[in-house]
């Protein structure tokens, strides 16, 4: 009678998911191997609003590219990011910038997002141990803590994925000392093919009150070709035009 | 008829009157330089702290210290202009706006402040245009044209003349990004400063940043900086209460309690150099007037009453007193005026270490120390050490009246 104790519980540990593996099957959702959209930012601030407009495409985590279409006076401003390495290009000063790690932290196009939150994008898996620290019927709560020596700069993530589809559905953002820093809620969840994907993504910095990042995916084209110029130097002066 | 008693015993004695004179002058002149190079010394760190670039006094949204986002700005400058006209008080005002940027040239990219300032108004509250080392300072008419400091420059690989890039976020929060020319390099001794600061027209600034009427900082000059907690209350009480004024003793109140403490520590040595120098006078004092008891003993046989015994010890002590006070307080006045105007210079002292370690403690790199010549303030010191001179002399004369003549005349 052991022994089919034993069994049956060893099976249980076979069957049960990782926080890896939730954390790979979220990125499955949000990700793909090449990928289009159209994105629509609405910055709010105790003084305002902004919209802003722009195209992107990616290539898996590492590579992506960026175009602002709107507002008039910002469009053509184009962005590549290799890996973890930025580089931006501005057609008033027509030239291509390489954004340093001193200005990583610092906002990224005026909105609640900075640059280190485009560039490092990637990086969770590859920085973070994640482990599920609770769960219930419908969700599983993750807490992601920084590897040693990785080049991060949260303390803490706190990630809750709905079972089902693992679709996230928010993430708390806190720094060294464990105080929150920001939550970013993802909502509006479509499917494309295999893809549950949120298309709304609001982003809520805990020490700025009024402020409040939007990001609404206008269009989603999944696994479509993208030519290999599109993520080099030279195409953030030619896609720019 | 005690006083030439008094005076005679003096030159009687002249050795001993010498030394007497010599230590207690010395003491003197020590004391009083040593505490105007002391205040010298503390108030230039202030001074050149204060005036290369924070300034004396400072308005800027109540929540911005805390918070210094573009949401925490002086929102209409015109107003609180309005405002600053009609205090009484203040010498000059500037109006700043300090945003971050991103610098880029050629070869690279470096972070920094991007600070817009109204040029002949900055020159009257900072150092900022007197530290310019190449090329020129910024005029109100300007466009494109960066005023930056030698160590960024340094750092961009950048001079006089050349182009460099900036991009930045407006105070709308929209992109802002220009090509500038670099008009100037400045160099203040602030190491930090010179490494990540520079300087536009804000005119232009307002243009490409969206910063019309509005500001960071607006920094005053009061007419009398010992009036400034007075004038710091009363502009707050005339501004609206989302702006909050504060002066340098509260902007820089770290500097200000490292001074204190510094003068704390210069308290304690001066108290021990009084204890030792007290009692080394003490001590000469005593052995002269006890080698005299004798000779007091024979005054007091013929006649001369213990009063009159006290006021010829008295008097010789004032006249010492006042001859050595004189001497070392005279020469210390000299020398506190002549290094005022012509302050010790420490450059020779290895100023490399000097240097670094200013650089470390991110403080004005000052290599001339200058005294501080306050001539109440010598008087009063002046006037310490001939009291301190009279109270040498009581323990003696205490002692010596203790003796009835028969017994100081038979004293061996």
């Amino acid at each position: 009678m052991r022994i089919f104790i034993l069994l049956f519980l060893f099976s249980l540990q076979l069957l049960a998911i990782t926080a890896d593996e939730i954390i790979k099957k979220v990125e499955h959702n949000i990700q793909s191997d090449s990928g289009y959209s159209k994105i629509t930012m609405v910055v709010t601030t105790a003084r305002g609003e902004r919209t802003m407009r722009m195209e992107s495409w990616n290539r898996g985590n590492e590579k992506s590219f960026i175009k602002i279409l709107y507002p008039k006076q910002d469009r053509g401003i184009t962005f590549l990011k290799i890996d973890t390495t930025m580089w931006q290009y501005v057609p008033k000063i027509e030239k291509i910038i390489k954004i340093p790690s001193s200005m990583m932290m610092q906002s990224w196009m005026g909105s609640d997002f900075t640059n280190d939150d485009m560039a490092k994008e990637s990086s969770i898996v590859k920085d973070y141990n994640a482990v599920i620290s609770a769960e219930d019927e419908k969700h599983y709560t993750l807490s992601l803590f920084p590897k040693e020596d990785a080049p991060v700069v949260w303390g803490k993530i706190v990630m809750q994925i709905e079972k089902e589809n693992f679709v996230p559905l928010q993430a708390v953002y806190f720094d060294e000392d464990g105080i929150e820093q920001r939550v970013l809620y993802y909502s509006e969840v479509k499917v494309f093919g295999t893809h549950h994907l949120p298309t709304r993504m609001t982003l809520l910095p805990s020490n700025k009150e009024k402020n409040k990042t939007v990001v609404i995916m206008d269009e989603v084209d999944f696994d479509i070709v993208i030519d290999d110029s599109r993520f080099s130097k030279s195409a953030l002066k030619r896609y720019s035009r | 008829m005690i006083l030439k008693m008094a005076v005679r015993e003096l030159l009687t004695h002249k050795k001993r009157s010498f030394i007497t004179l010599l230590l207690s002058a010395f003491s003197t002149g020590l004391f009083i330089f040593a505490n105007a190079i002391s205040d010298g010394s503390h108030n230039q760190l202030i001074r050149s702290s204060v005036e290369v670039y924070p300034g004396y006094m400072q308005i800027t949204n109540r929540a911005f210290e805390d918070n210094p986002s573009f949401d925490n700005l002086i929102f209409d400058v015109a107003k609180v202009k309005d405002v600053l006209g009609a205090v009484k008080g203040i010498k000059s005002y500037a109006v700043r706006f300090e945003a971050f940027s991103l610098y880029s040239t050629e070869e690279q990219s470096i972070g920094g402040m991007f600070t817009a300032i109204e040029p002949e108004n900055e020159a009257e509250v900072s150092r900022l245009k007197s530290s310019l080392i190449e090329g020129e300072y910024l005029r109100r008419e300007d466009t494109n044209a960066l005023y930056i400091g030698a160590e960024l420059a340094k750092r961009l690989k950048v001079g006089v003349g050349e182009k460099i890039s900036f991009i930045s976020t407006g105070a709308d929060y929209s992109f802002a990004a220009d090509n500038l020319v670099i008009k100037g390099l400045f160099k203040t001794k602030l190491y930090e400063f010179d490494n990540s600061c520079a300087f536009v027209n804000k005119a232009y600034f307002d243009t490409v940043m969206k910063s019309e009427n509005i500001a960071t900082h607006i920094i005053m000059t009061p007419d009398d900086v010992n009036e400034i907690d007075t004038l710091t209350n009363d502009l707050q009480k005339a501004l609206d209460d989302t702006l909050e004024v504060k002066n340098y003793k509260t902007t820089m109140k770290d500097l200000i309690m490292a001074m204190e403490i510094d003068e704390v520590f210069g308290y304690i040595t001066l108290g021990i150099f009084f204890v030792v120098i007290f009692f080394v006078i003490s001590i000469f004092a005593f052995l002269s007037v006890y080698a005299r008891i004798r000779q007091i003993g024979v005054l007091r046989a013929i006649g001369t009453t213990p009063v009159q015994i006290v006021g010829m010890l008295l008097i010789e002590a004032m006249i010492l007193g006042i001859l050595s006070v004189g001497i070392g307080g005279g020469a210390s006045a000299y020398a506190t005026h002549h290094y005022e105007k012509h302050p010790i210079n420490f450059s020779n002292w290895g100023d490399v270490e000097l240097e670094e370690y200013y650089k470390q403690y991110n403080m004005v790199a000052e290599v001339t120390i200058p005294t501080e010549f306050n001539p109440p303030k010598i008087l009063i010191e002046m006037l310490v050490m001939l009291l301190l001179n009279l109270l040498t002399v009581v323990y003696p004369i205490v002692m010596i009246n203790r003796f009835t003549p028969t017994e100081a005349i038979r004293y061996v």
